[in-house]
Order: C-alpha cells, then structure tokens, then sequence
C-alpha cells in the first residue's frame, strides 16, 4: 500500500522523480569528484613524491657502491692517493648523506622500510670510520693493517649498507609502482561512467514522460541539468584519456625502462665492486668469478636481460645510449674475464694494473664508459618521464571542481525542473 | 559453588590451549622434535688450520674431561678447507690463520672469525754450518731470495745483516714455499709485500702467489711437510708457523730473527709477540679482522697473527649452538692458559681481546 500510494498519482510520482534525479545529480558529483581527485593526487604522488624518492634510493645504493669502489682502488693505488678520487669518494657519502635524510624523511611509518633505513644509518658512519682508519694507517706505513680496515669497511658496505639500499629502493620502487597503478587505474573510472549513463538516462526518460504528461517539450530545468551532466561527462571523458595516456607513457616509456636499468647498473657496480674486493681478498677462491658469470647474464644484451628489456621499452636518446651500452658491457665483460684469469694464476701485479688502470682496456675505463652509458639513458628515460607524467598529471586543471560544480547545476535544475511541474498541480 | 565450579573449567581451558599450542608445535616442525628442543649433541666437529691443529688436539681432550658428555673431534684440513666447512656447514667450528676474506663473508654474512690464541711466523733454514746462532734476516733479503737473487747464505746482503757471524757458509739456498694455499703463506707473502715494495710490485701477497721459476726451489704441502722437507735438504730456509718450531728445532733446523718496521731484528720470543700484538689491541675492530703483520712496535716481532675459528651465527638448533658457544668460551678463557699454550709457543690473548671475542661468541644462535 505505502509503495502504491508513493506512485499512485502524477504529483507523487514527480516528487519521487525529483528526489531520484537530486540523489543521482549528487552521487555523480561525489564520485565524478572523487574520482577525479584520486586519479589526480595519485598522478600528482607518482611525479612530485614516489619517483624522486625512488631516485634518491637509487642513488643512495649507487652512491654506496661508488663510494666503496673509489676508495678500494684509491687505497690499492698508493699511500698518497690522488685528490680527485678522494673528492670523489667525499661527494659519493654526502650524496648518500643527502638521499637517506630525504628519504628518513618521507617514511611513514612502514616497518620493513624504516627498519632499512634505521640500517643504513647506523652503518653509513661506521663506514666511513673504517674507511679513514685505513688511510691513516696506510698513510702510517702500515698497508697490511690499513688493508684490512679497508676489508672491514667493504664488508660494512657490502653486508649492511648495500644490502639495506637494496632494500629501500625495492620498496620505493614498488610505491612507485603502486602509485602509477593507483594513477592509471580504470575501475573508479568505469564506475563514475556508469552512474553517468544511469543519470543521463533517467533524466531522458523523465524529459520524455513529463512532455507526455503535460505537453510541454521543454522543462529548462532538466534541459540545463541534462547540459550540465553532458558537459562534466565529455571533459572528464577527455581529461582521462588525455592524461591516461600521457602517464601510460611516461611510465612505460620513461619510469619503467629507467628503473630497469637502475637495476642493470646496481649490477654493474656489483661486479666492480667485488672484482676490487677479490684483488684485495687474495684468497684463491673462486666465488666472486661465479657471480660475475650470473650477474653479466642477467645484465645482458641478450634476449630478456635487464639491457634488451629497457632497449625496447626506450625511444630516442636514450635507446641509442642503452645500445651503446650493450656494447660497452661486451668489451668491459672481457677486461673482467682476464681479470679473473690473472686471479687464477696469482699474477697480482698484473691483475692490480688492469683493475685499477684507466688506460684503454683496463676495467676501470670500461666500468667507467659503460656507467656513463646507463647513467644517461637513465637521465634521458626519466626526462620522458617527467614531461609525459607532468603533462597527465597537470591534465586534471579544474576538472574536480566542474564536476562538482555541474552536479550542484544538475540537482538545482532537477528540483527546479520537477517543482514547476509539482506547482502546476496545486 | 560458583567459584568451585569454575576453576575446572579454567582448568580444562588451559589444558587445551597447552595442548594446542604443542600440537601446533609438532605440526610446525613436520612432528619431529622443535628446534629450540633438540637435545644437546654429543659431539662437536671442527676441521682447519694446520697449525692450529696440535693446540686444538690437546683442547678437545682436556675439554672431553671437563665435559665427559662432549667430543670434539679434529682434523688438520687446512684453513681454506676449515672456512668452506663452516660455511657449508659441514663443520661446527672451521680454524683459519687467516681472517675471512671480503668474498667468504659477502657471500655467507653470517660466518664470524674468532679470535682463540696468538700465533706467529718462523722462518726456519738448513745450515748446518751455523750451530745455534740466529741469523738476522729482513724482508727484502727474504724477497731476494725467493726471487732468485741471492742464491747462497755467504751472499754480502746476509752478511751485513749479521755482523756477529765470522764466516757464513758458501751453500746454496733452496727456497721452500708451500705448494697449496694456506694462511702461512699469506702471512710470509704479506711480511715480504710490506717491507719490500718491489716483491710488492711484482708477485705481492696472498694465500698463493706467482712464485719466481728458480731451478732449486721446493714445496711442499702443510706445515708438517715444509718442516720434514727442509731439514732433508740441506741449504734450505723456509716458513712454518710457530707451533711446528718444536719440530724445526728437533730436525736441527736454526730460526731467524726478523726485522721489524722500527728496523729492530727480534726473535718469536713470547714478549716480542705479545710486543707486537700490543700495539693493535686498541685499533681492532668489533669483528676482530685486523692484520698484524710489520707492525709499529719497536721491540715486537713482524709476522704475528690471531688463529680465528669460523663460525656462523646461524646454527641448526639451539642446543648445537649452547655446546659450541660453551667450547669458545672455554678456549678463550680456561684454554688460553700456559699448560696448553707453552707447548707449542703461542702466546695468550689480550683481555681486550678476549672481551670481543665473548661479545662475538654471544651472537651465535
């Protein structure tokens, strides 16, 4: 009886119409809104939070691992070591410094990451003390003892800091990634289009029957609101694919292949760091040269290693550096297979020259051509990005507030609309 | 009454959460016996330093008396082989002269080197001629003639060493190495690289080296072997550690006295190594890798080391790592005494030592 006497007359069906049309106008404004607001702070999270601070945990590790390399090799050159690896080696623990407090910083209360990062800090300046104690000792004429510090202080590196970067940048990296999902993610979207056409066609569907109803083919107040709802749909219509679209690229094209090569000169730096590490060992064993082995097949070129993937991820510039740098890896693969083979022998002196060389052909050069190489790709793909991702990013402009704006237009014109009509029944 | 009836049923409550959790216990380790629960084991195997081997024979049987329910079984393998074992876990305790290289502990960081006892270098010769008199030897001599360059003890370089010497003997020198890698040869390798920057240059240090072709060098494989070798080939020198000086002396092998930074020549004599030693103490580090060789003591003797046990922190159950904690501790405290000690001439370690040694030696788990 209470659902009959809802619909049981015209005026009862129009003020039910009315209230059905208002609910709808605001439930599209609120989740048109919030979709928008979404899909744009999460656009707005990827570009200006989650890829800096994926790169400043990428540069942290790298920073380490340069850190470690320069000042092995600095040691193993001599007592009195030229200025500029020592410079060198001083900006790689402030850059380090640096990225740690940012990304200290910005950690809220994740446990795996912070943890890391409690690692890492606590390791960093036992490191560098270990590192100093070495060059005082050296500088004391005692190389064997200031050997060993160094060997301490590359175990730090090796067995906390390195491991603990390691570790935050995976986690950064799949915030990143999280984020980018969260900014490109179509559900919310498909569910706002749907509201949409369910608003849209009730609000036909009333215009139809009200012009049958009374003989009148315009009602102002549903004709705006109908404007309004179109409008709203057709921009953020527009505004998503636009911005979809230009975050899809810049993070297939720019984020995606950036990361991957981070990845590659993580492993690049491995192999340098324990070539250095084995000449300073001694020990005749043979694990550091199996690493190698399975690191250079997962760095590549090669179908599906880390080069070839990034390759056909990247365009331009940057494809072109990433082809240089396969050919850089080939060469440098080389200095480090004689390198292993000087090992065997125990031809130390020999081994020593190639390692720490920077003539053509010694590791150190190609280390030092085939990071180039990476670094800018890197440099290029995450300029893609950062163009693509602010562009899709800076789409959404004033869209949340014209889908609010036009859903408060459309509820007005509906009770307007449905009220004059009422009105005319009284 | 209605206290009364609720106190069995607290009762059977917890009955049955006890008994839960020890099914839980039992499903967790597949129905065999929880880790924390594993009896105490019987026994404790340790493989290793060849040099350590004497001492380490002569601490499991005192052990075995103290602790009647604990065998320590021993084997002299070499350090390289000690070090793989623990690693592998093939071993309880693995006994290097050396400390673990970067590449052993990048690649299992759970290995800790301990230090148990003091040790040092001796080079030993075969000149008859000589008697008991010690000769004074340094780096560079020692290099040249691993290299080939002075080829016999009356060579002018020996003679200006040792003054007190009327007259050396014209016989030939026949270098003696070790023909596997081995800590000695790391030590001997390290002295050499230090005080003589051109052997640094060219052949440098390790656990083998490139040694130089010459046409009446020898080698020989473990300590017990350089020793038998060398006193079977007259015109001999080579190095052995401290703990086979009883056997160099008993063959009628003559020991040097090694120069050291200050340009001081001393003898393996307990104070010259605890000399040397001394000197590091304050500088060494919580993980204990330091290398002591050529140091800045001016009275301390050159080639002294720590005999490390490899350990890992990580152990199968709970009660292995008790048994090996309780070992280690022994050694380094009731083991490090004279009684076991004197016998093959290692020294005791420094308090400070031992401090880090415990705090190492907690982490096992």
């Amino acid at each position: 009886m209470a659902g009959r006497s809802l619909t049981a007359t015209t005026p009862a069906k129009l003020r039910l119409l009315g209230v059905v049309l208002v609910l709808l106008s605001l439930a599209w404004g609120a989740l048109g809104g919030w979709t928008v607001s979404q899909h744009s702070s999460a656009a707005s999270d990827v570009v200006h939070v989650e890829q800096p601070l994926t790169l400043a945990a990428q540069q942290m590790y790298e920073s380490v691992s340069d850190a470690d390399v320069t000042a092995t090799t600095t040691f193993l050159s001599g007592p009195q070591p030229p200025l500029a690896p020592l410079q060198r080696y001083r900006a790689d623990i402030a850059q380090a410094a640096a990225d740690l407090a940012r990304l200290k910083a910005a950690a809220q209360g994740d446990q795996p990451l912070t943890t890391a990062l409690s690692d890492f800090s606590a390791g960093l300046p036992a490191y560098t003390s270990y590192v100093a104690q070495a060059q005082t000792e050296y500088a004391l004429g005692y190389p064997l003892t200031g050997g060993s510090f160094m060997q301490v202080a590359s175990e730090q590196a090796h067995v906390v800091l390195l491991p603990a970067a390691r570790t935050i940048y995976t986690l950064q990296d799949a915030a990143l990634r999280a984020a980018s999902g969260q900014a490109t993610s179509l559900p919310p979207l498909i569910a706002a289009a749907v509201l949409a056409l369910i608003t849209g066609f009730v609000l036909y569907r009333t215009q139809r029957w009200l012009a049958r109803r009374t003989h009148r083919i315009l009602n102002w107040g549903l004709l705006t609101a109908s404007a309004a709802l179109i409008i709203s749909v057709g921009w953020l219509a527009i505004t998503f694919s636009v911005a979809r679209s230009d975050l899809v690229h810049g993070i297939g094209s720019g984020s995606s292949p950036a990361g991957t090569l981070a990845q590659a000169s993580i492993d690049v730096q491995q192999i340098r760091g324990d070539a250095v590490l084995n000449l300073i060992s001694r020990t005749g064993s043979t694990s550091f040269q199996q690493n190698f082995q399975s690191v250079r097949d997962q760095i590549g070129p090669g179908p599906g290693t880390l080069l070839t993937v990034a390759a056909s991820s990247s365009s331009g510039r940057a494809a072109n550096r990433i082809g240089a740098a396969s050919a850089d890896a080939t060469a440098w693969y080389a200095a480090n297979d004689q390198v292993y083979r000087l090992d065997l022998a125990s031809a130390y002196a020999d081994e020593t020259k190639l390692v720490i060389g920077t003539g053509p052909g010694s590791s150190a050069a190609g280390f030092d051509q085939l990071e180039s190489d990476i670094r800018g790709a890197i440099d290029d793909d995450l300029s893609t990005f950062q163009s693509s991702a602010t562009a899709g990013a800076n789409a959404f402009g004033p869209l949340e507030g014209v889908v609010i704006v036009a859903a408060l237009l459309m509820a007005g014109g509906c009770a307007l609309g449905v009220e004059r009509r009422l009105r005319e029944y009284q | 009454m209605a206290g009364k009836g609720r106190t069995p049923f607290i009762v059977v409550v917890a009955a049955f959460l006890l008994g839960l959790t020890a099914a839980c216990g039992n499903v967790a380790s597949g129905g065999g016996p929880r880790a924390g629960a594993a009896p105490p084991p019987s026994s404790l195997r340790e493989t290793g330093s060849t040099l350590l081997y004497p001492l380490m024979q002569a601490w499991a049987g005192a052990y075995h008396k103290q602790v009647p329910g604990m065998t320590i079984s021993t084997a002299a393998t070499g350090s390289s082989t000690g070090i793989a074992d623990a690693s592998a876990g093939t071993a309880d305790i693995g006994t290097s002269d050396a400390y673990l290289s970067s590449g052993d502990l990048v690649k299992n960081p759970t290995l800790l080197n301990i230090p148990l006892v003091i040790s040092a270098q001796v080079i030993v010769y075969n000149v008859p001629q000589l008697g008991g008199t010690h000769l004074n030897l340094n780096g560079q001599v020692l290099a040249r003639i691993y290299q080939g360059t002075i080829t016999s003890w009356n060579d002018p370089a020996i003679a200006k060493l040792n003054p007190q010497v009327r007259q050396l003997p014209p016989t030939a020198i026949v270098p003696l190495h070790r023909s596997d890698g081995s800590g000695d040869t790391f030590l001997f390798t390290s002295y050499l690289s230090t005080q003589d920057p051109p052997w640094n240059a060219a052949i440098g240090y390790g656990t083998s080296v490139a040694w130089p072709s010459l046409s009446g060098a020898r080698a020989a494989k473990g300590n017990k072997n350089m020793v038998g070798t060398c006193a079977a080939v007259p015109g001999c020198i080579a190095y052995v550690g401290i703990s086979y000086l009883g056997q160099a002396t008993g063959d009628k092998l003559g020991y040097a006295a090694l120069e050291n930074a200050a340009g001081h020549s001393e003898l393996p004599s307990g104070p010259a190594i605890n000399a040397s030693i001394a000197s590091f103490v304050s500088s060494t580090p919580p993980n204990e890798t330091i290398s002591m060789v050529d140091g800045p003591a001016a009275g301390g003797y050159p080639i002294v080391n720590y005999e490390y046990a490899i350990v890992s922190t990580r152990q199968p159950d709970a009660a292995r790592a008790r048994a090996i904690k309780a070992f280690l501790s022994w050694v380094i405290t009731k083991g490090n005494v004279p009684a076991f000690l004197t016998p093959v001439q290692f020294e005791p370690l420094p308090p400070a030592v031992v401090t880090l040694a415990s705090e190492q030696i907690a982490r096992i788990g």
